[in-house]
Order: C-alpha cells, then structure tokens, then sequence
C-alpha cells in the first residue's frame, strides 16, 4: 500500500495511467479512500485524464485553431522557394 | 514487416508546405506559445529546419507529423530563451507552500481543495471545450504556464524541466499546481457550452 507522500511523487513523476497495473490499482485505491491527500490527489488526476483527453484530440482541431495570415504565408513561400533552390 | 517492405509515404516538395502545413503547425504553435509573432517565427523554423534535414528524412510517417517533431523541439527551446530572459524567481506564497507541513507530510498543498464546479469530463468528445482548454491554458500565468507546457503537454522529464528552467522539483511541483488550479478557475469562468454549470 502507498503513502500519501508516495502517491503525490508517483503522481507527479508519471501520468498515472502510464504506471503499471499493479502500482496503478494500488494508487487508485489510496486516493479514493484517504481523507488526507484523496480529494487533491483526485483532482491532480482528474487534471491529467483531461490533458491526456486534449493530446488525443489535438489532431483533430486544426479547423477550430487560429490560422496563419495570408502575407505571412506568402513570405514564408518565398523564403522556402529560395531555400529549397539553395539546397537543389 | 521488414523494413524493405514498409510503404513510404511521398514527400511533399518544400514549396508546397506552406498551403500543407502552415496552418497546422501555426495553430499547433499558438498552442503552446500564445504569441503570434512568437509562433509564426516558430513555424518558420521549423521549415527552415526541416529543408536542411530532409535528406534524414526516412519516409516511415506523414512528413506533418515529422515537422510536427521538429517543431516540439523548436517549442521547447522558445520557451527555454524567454525563461533565460526573465530568470524564474521562487515568490514567498510558493517558498511558504513547499515548507508547510502538508506539502512536507503528504505531498499536497491543500486536504480540502474547492470542487469543480461542473463536470469537465462530459465535453471531451466537443472540439470547442478544446478551443477554450487551450485559450485558459494562453491564461495562465507564467512561469507556470511554462512549466506546465513543457511538463504536461511537451512531455518533458521533471529533470529537463527543472534544466530548461532553472528550478528545483520541488518549485516545479508548486508551478504544476498552480496551473492547474489557475486552469481550473478560467474553465470554470469561460466554458459556458451545453450543461457547463
């Protein structure tokens, strides 16, 4: 069984669904039943499901997110022309 | 598969990364740099970058997500020169945190920390709750925001976290904390989709 002190370390090393099965349960377990660390603990949890959730997701919000300006692209073509004419 | 028979996917002549790729890896940068100057000069880096390097180039993956990876490493060091601009100093509420007897006892900085006041698990599947995650990320204060791009959304080790910023784990702990209880506060105040309260 873990310590609170161990399950913050464990938690703030590793996203906790990395951790292996075993490690896994036995810290789920601490923070749903310690009244000392579970609610912090939960909520640090709770933090990386939802940034592991944002990672999965990020492939698909290109449309959603800003775009580049329409003169910065042309000089960015410009400059990848005269690099690529460089390399060539 | 023997790597002989492993398809190759076509390369993407670099003139034509710009209408490719330029938007993606824009809004990838806007992401995590929150400044438009700063993430377009990103992007051209990335490109630049990725001409010289092409010849590395093996053919395995969508030449995106390749860019994609130089352009982590290009983030990384972005945030590492404005850090090294303005030298992360430790702030007495942050020193009192890592001495108090919870932190020292237990590892946390609170028993009782407040509730979320709505159930942000219910809007993973919706792309705007996405949009406003990573406009409150834009939010955060640095230097946690830094840390908590690095740590959480760049995978870095706590190690090379502490290196890029100068700071002991023990500080990085406290940053991660307070951006997420800072994340949590501006969800709270800017999601207003289906059911947010």
């Amino acid at each position: 069984m873990f310590t609170c002190k161990q399950v913050s370390n464990a938690l703030s090393k590793e996203d906790y669904e990395k951790l292996p099965v075993l490690r896994k349960f036995f810290l789920k377990l601490h923070v749903k039943l310690c009244l000392f660390c579970g609610k912090f603990n939960g909520q640090v949890m709770q933090s990386q499901d939802m940034c592991r959730c944002y990672k999965e997701h990020e492939e698909h919000l290109e449309p959603l997110r800003p775009k580049l300006d329409a003169e910065k692209k042309e000089a960015l073509k410009e400059l990848l022309r005269s690099q690529a004419q460089l390399k060539d | 598969m023997s790597e002989e028979n492993q398809e190759k996917v076509a390369i993407a002549p670099p003139e034509t990364w710009v209408d490719r790729y330029g938007d993606y890896l824009y809004g990838f940068a806007m992401s995590r740099l929150r400044n438009a100057e700063a993430a377009q000069d990103c992007v051209q880096d990335t490109f630049l970058a990725g001409i010289k390097a092409l010849d590395r180039f093996d053919g395995s993956r969508d030449i995106k997500f390749w860019l994609r990876g130089i352009m982590r490493n290009k983030i990384v060091d972005h945030i590492r020169k404005a850090v090294k601009e303005k030298k992360v100093d430790i702030d007495s509420e942050d020193e009192g945190l890592i001495e108090s007897f919870w932190f020292k006892y237990s590892g946390i900085a609170t028993t009782n920390p407040d509730p979320w006041q709505f159930n942000p698990r219910k809007h993973y599947d919706n792309g705007e709750f996405w949009i406003v995650f990573e406009k409150c990320i834009a939010e955060v204060k640095d230097p946690a925001r830094e840390a908590f791009v690095l740590r959480v959304l760049e995978d870095q080790t706590t190690e090379e976290v502490c290196k890029v910023m100068g700071i002991t784990p023990n500080y990085l702990w406290v940053l991660l904390h307070r951006a997420r209880e800072q994340l949590k506060t501006l969800l709270e105040a800017n999601w207003t989709g289906k059911d947010a309260k």
